[in-house]
């Protein structure tokens, strides 16, 4: 894919959406991490936050500071400034999240083999042996979109939503899969369940960060038995 | 021994906020705040508290405290039918309170949430830098998890020797929540991909305040715009935010919004319609009406320079 350059429309009184094409790269994520930070690292005063997701970086700005005309520039001129391609070998941490597919954790896992054709386990081989990449965090403190399913794993939605999930559910929804930070109402074919804490409010009295990816770092679920989930529960529970 | 306000009986929903969290929302943390951010302003402009203190917001009333301290003390925002040791109360001004004084929320009489501010502010703990009540992310509050108060709460706030001089807001500054409400939107994002005939019916039509609403977002019913065909990649939402779902009903993001939306957007509405319209009581009927993005924000600029933000 070609380097996207940036089109921009106004999302609000102090705030514009910089539209970084329309297509996802596995490159993307990477890039509008790197083009956020130099924003927040180069213009502080003016611009206030950067929200990536996908395609796009919603940029939060003081119009007292700058005007937009102005603004656009920068945000092209930071975009300009980071390299691409991005060399993919070293882009974003890899953080490995040790899962428990199917059974009472991933009830949706037949649901799943059943509209793929496949079997339980194949489902659980395709699930594991990719690297997904955080292509957002959002929805709720913590919630990364994973991108990277394998096109036979994509199932729609449940019809009707859970009013439950349990923290940790590993989920499929359309062609995004994701673990759920905290129980909640949710509609995504639940598969599985997470062993991992995904966000820490309080990161100045524990050793992990806020939420332990970023947009742009990559996710490898390795699957492992109820018996060690359980004791992986049991010892994040204990800190 | 420690002084303060004591929670008697919590009402339908009263929380605690303060400027909001702000820094996080690539991380999926939402800025929360006060519903009504001007209302919230004016409590503590009248203590001569700094901007984003903490402080009280109530909504819909039947919340009654116990002063276990001296202090004075400033009410804004919505008439809630408030009394002070049973006698009724005007809002938009502060008063002098003393050890056992009982302050009392009735239900709305005008307007929809109260805010309680102290002099010198409640001393709650923080979460990522700010006290704000997210009941959907378990953020901020009195115990730091996120819930609203409870009977027998306790919040802390300090004792004055003096009593200080009372203020009330002039009223050419007194906002009318029972006026017609015309939203203000600065189309963007997506306003290109709606048809004509669907700004068309926005701009000609009054929509209803749903009582499904609350601050994360207000839910509007009337007649159903049709939506740009196509699925969008979910994108960061500011405050405002006029997103449209599948059922063609506008649903105005406010400070408890997700930080991230799936649906087409109209644009956004400029925030100091997002605090008249915190105001409002569900079955409200409001509309919406253009604004450029150079007036929005030379009347926000006004806003922020009149309370030194």
């Amino acid at each position: 894919m070609k380097k996207p350059l940036p089109e921009f429309s106004i999302a609000g009184v102090d705030a514009i959406l910089a539209q970084f094409g329309d297509r996802m790269d596995e490159q993307l994520p990477f890039y509008l991490a790197k083009v956020r930070e130099r924003l927040l690292d180069k213009y502080k005063g003016i611009i206030r936050e950067v929200v990536p997701a996908y395609t796009t970086l919603l940029v939060y700005y003081e119009p007292r500071a700058i005007r937009l005309y102005d603004l656009e520039q920068c945000v092209e001129q930071a975009a300009a400034e980071v390299a691409w391609p991005i060399s993919m070998s070293n882009a974003g941490k890899l953080v490995e999240v040790p899962v428990c597919y199917g059974g009472d954790f991933g009830p949706e896992l037949t649901r799943v083999a059943a509209q793929a054709k496949l079997s339980e386990a194949q489902v659980i081989e395709l699930h594991s042996e990719v690297e997904y990449q955080v292509a957002a965090l959002g929805f709720a403190p913590g919630f990364a979109y994973l991108s990277g399913l394998h096109e036979k794993l994509i199932t729609p939605r449940l019809e009707t939503p859970r009013k439950k999930v349990p923290a940790g559910s590993l989920g499929i929804a359309g062609a995004q899969t994701a673990v759920y930070p905290f129980a909640g109402p949710g509609g995504w074919n639940l598969i599985g369940r997470a062993a991992m804490r995904w966000f820490n409010p309080r990161p100045e009295l524990a050793s992990d960060a806020m939420t332990p990816v970023e947009v742009g770092d990559r996710v490898r679920f390795k699957p492992v038995s109820a018996e060690t989930l359980n004791a992986l529960l049991r010892c994040s529970e204990e800190n | 021994m420690k002084t303060g306000l004591l929670v008697i009986k919590p009402g339908i929903h009263a929380v605690v906020q303060d400027q909001g969290r702000n820094g996080y929302q690539h991380l999926g943390v939402t800025p929360g705040g006060p519903a009504d951010a001007m209302a919230a302003n004016w409590a503590n402009r009248l203590l001569g508290n700094a901007p984003g203190t903490a402080l009280i917001e109530i909504t819909a009333g039947g919340t009654e405290f116990e002063c276990q301290t001296q202090s004075m003390i400033s009410i804004t925002g919505g008439d809630l039918n408030l009394t002070l040791n049973g006698k009724p109360q005007i809002p938009w001004r502060s008063f002098w309170v003393r050890q056992g004084d009982r302050l009392k929320f009735g239900y709305p009489r005008h307007g929809f949430r109260a805010y309680v501010s102290v002099q010198g502010g409640f001393q709650l703990p923080q979460t990522l830098g700010s006290c704000a009540t997210v009941l959907r992310d378990g953020l901020g509050g009195l115990h730091g998890d996120g819930e609203r108060l409870r009977k027998h709460d306790f919040l802390p706030c300090a004792h004055l020797t003096e009593e200080g001089i009372a203020r009330q807001i002039p009223e050419l500054y007194l906002p009318d929540y029972n006026a017609p409400l015309s939203l203000q939107l600065i189309p963007g994002y997506q306003q290109h991909q709606f048809s004509k005939a669907s700004w068309q019916t926005l701009w000609d039509n009054e929509y209803e305040l749903l009582p499904e609403s609350d601050s994360m977002g207000a839910r509007l019913s009337g007649p159903a715009l049709s939506i740009p065909e196509g699925n969008l990649l979910s994108e960061g939402v500011c405050y405002g935010a006029v997103q449209v779902p599948g059922n063609g009903q506008p649903i105005v993001l406010l400070q408890q919004r997700q930080t991230l939306g799936g649906y087409p957007k109209l644009g956004a509405i400029l925030p100091l319609s997002g605090y008249e319209l915190a105001q409002r009581a569900p079955g409200t009927k409001v509309r919406f009406q253009p604004i450029n993005i150079t007036n929005a924000q030379q009347q926000m600029r006004r806003y922020l320079r009149f309370f030194g933000l």
